[in-house]
Formats: structure tokens, C-alpha cells, sequence
């Protein structure tokens, strides 16, 4: 019990720190806030007014203590380039985002371990070199590279999936489905190969292990000794690198649902930073945070449930 | 097996050559080919693919994208090893007084450095790239920091590994004061790590590069980086992919070289991680 009384102070302790970063981050440059709300052409005096009812005026602190404080009571104020509530506009962008992340997760995850399993079951013959490769090549393109290529091949040349564009789970599930599976499928392949190398490497090392050596000499069959022995050991460690590209894939959304016009997250975000509209950004690089910490928090929590030998301490 | 038998294998060589070969574009590029090379328009040929004139085609200006290519690469390269030059000056001394103290100084440093690891690195650079203005100096800076937290981390790690070690007690027994243990037994011990890291990383800056100027927030124009290129190649897929195709392979040649490269650095330094 004290391990998650522990955890959920660790857990609050953190959202603080990454709410501290993210204003410090923000407030680098002072971008001016009020210029932005009246335009270049205002009135100085009434800009001024505006800055003293903003509080940019104060000191920084006071004006993090108003901004967490309006965080913590739900009061995320109005974009200034969308011009509605920031609270309502996250919500409805993650959901987009969601669909994708979950989406290229599973593919990435279900063409990873497998590929990862075999080439480290034949390691050093000529699978593990195509495979390894493969996923080398993989790692190596950016993701962006990945979707002009997606859209080069499915979109312009073959015409199967649209090359951007949003579709509301909410109307239609199929289409969003459809309108999302080129942007997943560009995220999930440059996923896959980082995954595919992890699965491996750590394939290899418990495959040299000794009991996976008792388990042959038994005389189980080569197959239950590596996908129900090796594999269910090296669950954990694939699961805790999974969980960790979580916030690798947080960082290609921007660039992947930019180039697709997928308005989801990464989007949005995009359009706060290229219109250098700060309260929006603090919250969406808040949000994102804060949502890769727990996702890492959920994944040792999985760990600790698939593995008995790590106790709670 | 000697270390630089082990380091000729098919992947180190292949790693090496790859390298080679942009690292010679990248220095002798500017020395061979004049800088208005890669903004000369040819208007008879906009948008060609591969010719004779021009062997890897033109953008939608008529300028030649081999000699784009060629020009770009110092600059995508530059920004990288600055940015990871930037990681190491600020995240190796963050490391080293974090696994040498250890206690207090440790829990508070490494807090902060988790913590900053839960932002993805490309939000981080896009963001202190937004906030300073884009431009190439602010780029480094921005992919800089973002990459810190994980060299920090790493060499906390292998300095608390190293301080453990039974000649860092000898030394510090003979009276060695802090300054002279971290630089002549830990740094010299931890070395190989970093240098892993540093391949490791300068791969990603160049694919970091690439993807804050592809969103307008890294390299700005009239200045020609491969991120750059795909930028501008966007609008004119249909009719010329070679545009998004040359920058690219640029791109994807660099970073495979170095993660080649990296990959068997790790073996030979660091035999534990085969």
C-alpha cells in the first residue's frame, strides 16, 4: 500500500515539475501576449491596459501561481487564435490523436515481436541480417520521409486511403478509421523498427540463459521453449520500451498529423507554436507531458503485474 | 580479437564508408561547388527529373538538387554536431556531479532530468525553437537542450557504476580530492559510453534537424538544409516525387551511416551491451 501512496505522491510531485518547465519554457522569450490579442496597430494605451489585466506586468511567479492556479481549478482560458476554450479544444483534438497513437502502437507491436523473435532465434544467419537490416533502414528515416512515401504510393498512385484529412469517430467510425490508418501507418513503421531491434536484443539475451538450455535438454520443442518460455520473459522488457517510445511518438504526432492535415493533438500543437499562441502551447505541452509520464507510471504498474520477480520495494 | 578487427565488419565498414562519403560531401562541397550553385534557376527546366544537365532533377524554382544536396549537407550536419556538442557541455557535468555525490544532489538532479524526459525531445526543440524565433543559431540551442536529459542520465549512470569501482577507492585512500577523481579516474573510465552516445544522438539531431525545418521552425530560407528541401517538396508531389526523394535519401544515408557506425562502436567499447 505505501509503494502506490508512494507513487501517486511521486506522481504529483512530477506534474508539478513538468508544470514548471513547461511555463519556464514558455515564458523564455516574452513573447508579448497582448500584442498578439489587439494586432500591431494599437492603441499603446490601451495595450498597456490589457497587459496590466493580463498581469504580465507581475513578476514571473505570480503569474505562474495564476496560471497553475487556473489549471488546477479548470480555468484554461481561450485560445487566441481559435478563440474558444482551451479545455474544450484539447479535449476534442486527443480523441483524434488517440485513434492514431493506439493504432500505430498496435501495428508496430504486432509486426515488431514477432520479427524481433525470429531474427533473434536465428541470430547471425541471413534472417537476422534481413531483418535487422530492415529495421536499421528502418530507424534511419525520418518520420515524415515515411508519409510522403505512404501518400506517394496509397494515396496518389494506388488511391486506396486518403492523403489527409479528419474524420469524427463520433459520425462515422469506419471512416475515421480510414482517414487515420495513413498517418497510424506512418508513425507505426518508424515504431516498429526501433521495436524490432529492442525485441531482438533482448530476445538474444534470454535465450542464452540457462534455463531456456533445461528447457531443451528436457526435450520441450523448440517452439514452446521460445514463444511460451523466452517470449513471456522478455514480455516486460518490450512492454517498458513500448511504454517509453510513447513519448517518441507524442513527439512525431506533430509532424505526422501536420503533413496528413490530421487535426488531432500534434496539430493543434503545431498551430499554437507557429502562432505563437502561449496560453494554448502551455497547455497542450502540459497535457502531453503529462500524459507520457503516466503512460510510463501505467507501463511499470503492467511490469510489476506480468512479472513476479519484481517486488514492490 | 583486436579492436579494430572486431570494428571491420560488414556493418563497420559499411558504416564507415557511408560516413566517408558524407562527411567528404559535407567538408569539400562548399571548396568544390560555388555557394549561387544551389539558388541559380534554370526556368527552361523547372520541376525536370534526372538529366543529363541536371542528374538529380530540379525543384519547382529550376535550381539543381544535387548541388542543393551538396550544399545542404554542412549546413544539416553543422546543426547537429553543435546541438549535440551543446547536450554534452551541459549534460555531462549535470551527470557526473549527480552519480558522484550521489544522496541529496543525485534524488534532486535526476528528479529534474526524469521530469524532462517526459517531454517528447521534438515538442521540446519545436518549442524553444518557437519561443527563441527560428533561426540556425536557435535550432542548435533548442535540439541541444532537448537532448541533454538522456546524456545526463546515461552518464550518471556509468559514473555511480564507475565511483564503486576498487581504484576510485584506492585513489580516493591516497588522498585524491574531488576535482582530480572526477577527471582523471571517472571521465577517462565513462569515455567510451559517451562517445556511443554522442553517435547515437548525432543521429538523431540530423533527423531532429530535419523535422523542425520541415514544419518552418528549424533552418529558414534562403539557407538549404535537407529538411528544408522536403518542405518545399511538398506541394509538387504529384508531379515531381523526386524532389521529396533525393533530400531524403540524403537524410536516410547520413543517419544509417551513423547508426551503423554506433552500433558496432557499442560493440567494440562496450562489450557488456553485445
Amino acid at each position: 500500500m505505501s509503494y502506490f501512496l508512494n507513487r501517486t505522491l511521486s506522481i504529483l510531485l512530477t506534474l508539478l515539475l513538468i508544470s514548471m518547465i513547461t511555463f519556464a519554457v514558455t515564458n523564455i522569450l516574452p513573447g508579448d501576449v497582448a500584442m498578439m490579442i489587439m494586432g500591431t496597430q494599437s492603441n499603446p494605451e490601451a495595450l498597456a491596459g490589457l497587459r496590466q489585466s493580463l498581469g504580465l506586468n507581475d513578476p514571473i511567479y505570480i503569474q505562474y501561481a495564476h496560471w497553475i492556479g487556473g489549471m488546477l481549478t479548470g480555468n484554461w482560458g481561450n485560445s487566441l487564435i481559435f478563440k474558444v476554450p482551451i479545455a474544450t479544444l484539447l479535449l476534442q483534438k486527443a480523441t483524434a490523436s488517440a485513434i492514431i497513437v493506439v493504432m500505430s502502437m498496435t501495428i508496430a507491436l504486432a509486426l515488431a515481436v514477432p520479427l524481433g523473435v525470429w531474427s533473434a532465434v536465428h541470430r547471425d544467419k541471413w534472417q537476422d541480417t534481413v531483418s535487422s537490416s530492415a529495421a536499421l533502414f528502418g530507424v534511419s528515416l525520418p518520420d515524415f520521409f515515411w508519409g510522403i512515401m505512404l501518400i506517394l504510393l496509397f494515396a496518389r498512385t494506388l488511391g486506396w486511403f486518403p492523403s489527409s484529412g479528419f474524420s469524427d469517430p463520433g459520425e462515422d467510425f469506419s471512416q475515421s478509421i480510414y482517414h487515420a490508418f495513413l498517418p497510424a501507418l506512418a508513425l507505426g513503421l518508424g515504431l516498429m523498427a526501433h521495436l524490432t531491434r529492442m525485441t531482438r536484443s533482448t530476445m538474444v539475451g534470454i535465450l542464452g540463459q540457462e534455463f531456456i538450455r533445461v528447457s531443451r535438454a528436457k526435450g520441450l520443442s523448440e517452439r514452446t521453449v521460445v514463444w511460451r518460455y523466452a517470449l513471456s520473459n522478455a514480455i516486460g522488457p518490450v512492454a517498458t520500451i513500448a511504454g517509453l517510445q510513447i513519448g517518441y511518438l507524442f513527439g512525431s504526432i506533430i509532424v505526422v498529423e501536420t503533413l496528413f492535415s490530421y487535426t488531432g493533438m500534434g496539430w493543434l500543437t503545431y498551430q499554437a507554436l507557429l502562432n505563437r499562441d502561449v496560453p494554448l502551447i502551455q497547455a497542450s505541452v502540459f497535457v502531453i507531458a503529462a500524459v507520457v509520464m503516466l503512460t510510463n507510471f501505467l507501463v511499470d504498474l503492467f511490469y510489476l503485474l506480468v512479472d513476479p520477480r519484481v517486488r514492490l520495494g | 580479437m583486436s579492436a579494430v578487427k572486431r570494428f571491420l565488419t560488414t556493418k563497420g565498414l559499411i558504416g564507415i564508408a557511408l560516413l566517408g562519403l558524407v562527411l567528404l560531401v559535407a567538408i569539400l562541397g562548399p571548396w568544390l561547388v560555388p555557394a549561387d550553385f544551389a539558388t541559380r534557376m534554370d526556368m527552361r527546366a523547372r520541376l525536370s527529373g534526372p538529366t543529363f544537365a541536371h542528374p538529380f532533377g530540379t525543384d519547382q524554382l529550376g535550381r539543381d538538387l544535387f548541388f542543393r544536396v551538396v550544399l545542404g549537407a554542412q549546413t544539416s550536419l553543422t546543426i547537429a554536431l553543435a546541438a549535440v556538442i551543446t547536450s554534452i557541455v551541459i549534460g555531462l557535468p549535470l551527470g557526473l556531479i549527480s552519480g558522484y555525490a550521489r544522496g541529496h544532489v543525485d534524488n534532486v538532479l535526476m528528479r529534474l532530468v526524469d521530469t524532462m524526459l517526459a517531454f517528447p525531445a521534438l515538442l521540446l526543440a519545436l518549442t524553444i525553437s518557437a519561443m527563441l524565433g527560428p533561426n540556425l543559431q536557435n535550432t542548435i540551442i533548442a535540439i541541444g537542450i532537448a537532448f541533454t536529459p538522456f546524456l545526463a542520465r546515461i552518464v550518471r549512470g556509468e559514473a555511480l557504476r564507475v565511483v564503486q569501482m576498487p581504484y576510485v577507492e584506492a585513489a580516493r585512500a591516497s588522498g585524491t580530492n574531488d576535482v582530480q577523481m572526477i577527471i582523471r579516474h571517472i571521465l577517462p573510465n565513462i569515455m567510451p559510453q559517451i562517445i556511443v552516445q554522442a553517435t547515437i544522438s548525432l543521429a538523431f539531431a540530423i533527423l531532429a534537424e530535419a523535422g523542425l525545418s520541415f514544419l518552418g521552425l528549424g533552418t529558414q530560407p534562403p539557407q538549404s538544409s535537407w529538411g528544408l528541401m522536403i518542405q518545399a517538396s511538398r506541394d509538387y508531389l504529384d508531379v515531381a516525387p523526386w524532389t521529396a526523394l533525393v533530400p531524403g535519401i540524403a537524410v536516410a544515408l547520413t543517419v544509417l551511416g551513423l547508426n551503423m557506425f554506433g552500433d558496432v562502436l557499442r560493440d567494440v567499447l562496450d562489450p557488456r551491451a553485445r
